[in-house]
């Protein structure tokens, strides 16, 4: 089976028939879901940057990253969660036609990159938090890995919205 | 006088530039998904610590101090490309009752908020103190997380439904 197929297969699945809106009583289903998705990344992206702002040293003076990270990143995976299972939803309606489109395909590197910053940060500057933890600015590789994130996370949400433009 | 508002709105060589660049509507639009994301994850947080759901570590005045100015920044913003939206397609917004409804829903939470965020500064100190919060700060922890919710599901909705009215 190729890609092709596994992407036919699930854009001719019921549940992204539901999706799509083909049957009556369904008309509102995509811009709900669409919606619920909106609101899931905007929590995202919103507590992301309120962690990435902090390491790039703006936010309450003498405040501990630490702390901050620990109270806003539990809503961050939460809303992450919610933001790509109705986002699988939106794509299985038009699975060919997403996995085809540029933007598309734009949004997921970004989104990847994203991760793999994440997790560069996670086992680097941050191993030794303790040291820097309240202190402004943060050492460079973290004011760097704050950057980058935001920077990834606005191109995430402009291709994004690009993708509804395009297909 | 809406539509004919619209009709001399959309005439207008700004509209028509507006109207002509291609990527002027989908770039407006991201810029306002991001700043209505600083927004409405700034109120929540702000929220869930009233409710004494987060941010636990945190004082009030603290968050208020914090979070309340960047979402002045983002409802900046929020203004800001609304504004170009509605010039570049001043119909699709004013035949919408969601649009209506919105732009009423935002004053509503807008003047709650500063209302909220003056009672805070002027009393830190009891705020911050305080075991349990006012019943009224609960209050309007649940109707402005409620309040955000709903102009952001108007947003989205006008785009599926305002040609029902043109």
């Amino acid at each position: 089976m190729s890609v092709a197929d596994v992407l036919a297969a699930l854009q001719h699945s019921a549940l992204a028939s539901a999706v799509r809106g083909d049957a009556a009583g369904y008309d509102w289903l995509f811009p709900i879901i669409e919606t619920a998705h909106v609101v899931a990344l905007a929590v995202v992206f919103g507590t992301v940057a309120m962690v990435d702002l902090r390491l790039l040293g703006f936010g309450v003076p003498g405040s501990s990253v630490r702390r901050l990270a620990s109270e806003v990143l539990p809503w961050t995976w939460g809303a992450f969660v919610f933001a790509a299972m109705s986002g699988s939803l939106l794509f299985a309606s038009k699975a060919s036609v997403y996995f085809a489109n540029h933007e598309f395909r734009m949004k997921f590197l970004a989104l990847f990159l994203a991760g793999l910053n994440m997790l560069v940060f996670q086992f680097g500057a941050f191993r030794r938090v303790a040291e820097w933890d309240a202190r402004r600015p943060p050492p460079i590789a973290a004011r760097l890995a704050g950057g980058v994130s935001l920077l990834l996370w606005i191109l995430v949400i402009f291709y994004g919205r690009w993708v509804g433009f395009t297909t | 006088m809406l539509r004919e508002f619209a009709g001399w709105l959309s005439a207008t060589p700004l509209s028509r530039t507006l109207q002509d660049v291609l990527w002027v509507v989908p770039a407006s639009q991201s810029v306002h998904i991001i700043a209505l994301a600083v927004v409405f994850s700034a109120a929540l947080m702000i929220n869930l610590r009233l409710l004494g759901l987060g941010a636990g570590g945190r004082s009030v005045s603290q968050l208020v101090d914090t979070l309340v100015p960047w979402m002045w920044r983002g409802l900046g913003a929020l203004l800001l490309t609304g504004a170009i939206q509605t010039i570049a397609e001043p119909l699709r917004q004013f035949v919408a009752p969601l649009f209506w409804a919105k732009m009423l829903m935002i004053g509503v939470v807008v003047l709650a908020t500063a209302v909220f965020a003056r009672a805070v500064r002027s009393n830190a100190r009891r705020w911050d103190a305080a075991a349990t919060r006012p019943a009224a700060a609960r209050r309007f922890a649940v109707a402005s997380t409620l309040l955000w919710l709903a102009i952001i599901v108007c947003g989205r909705f006008i785009g599926y439904t305002w040609a029902f009215y043109a």
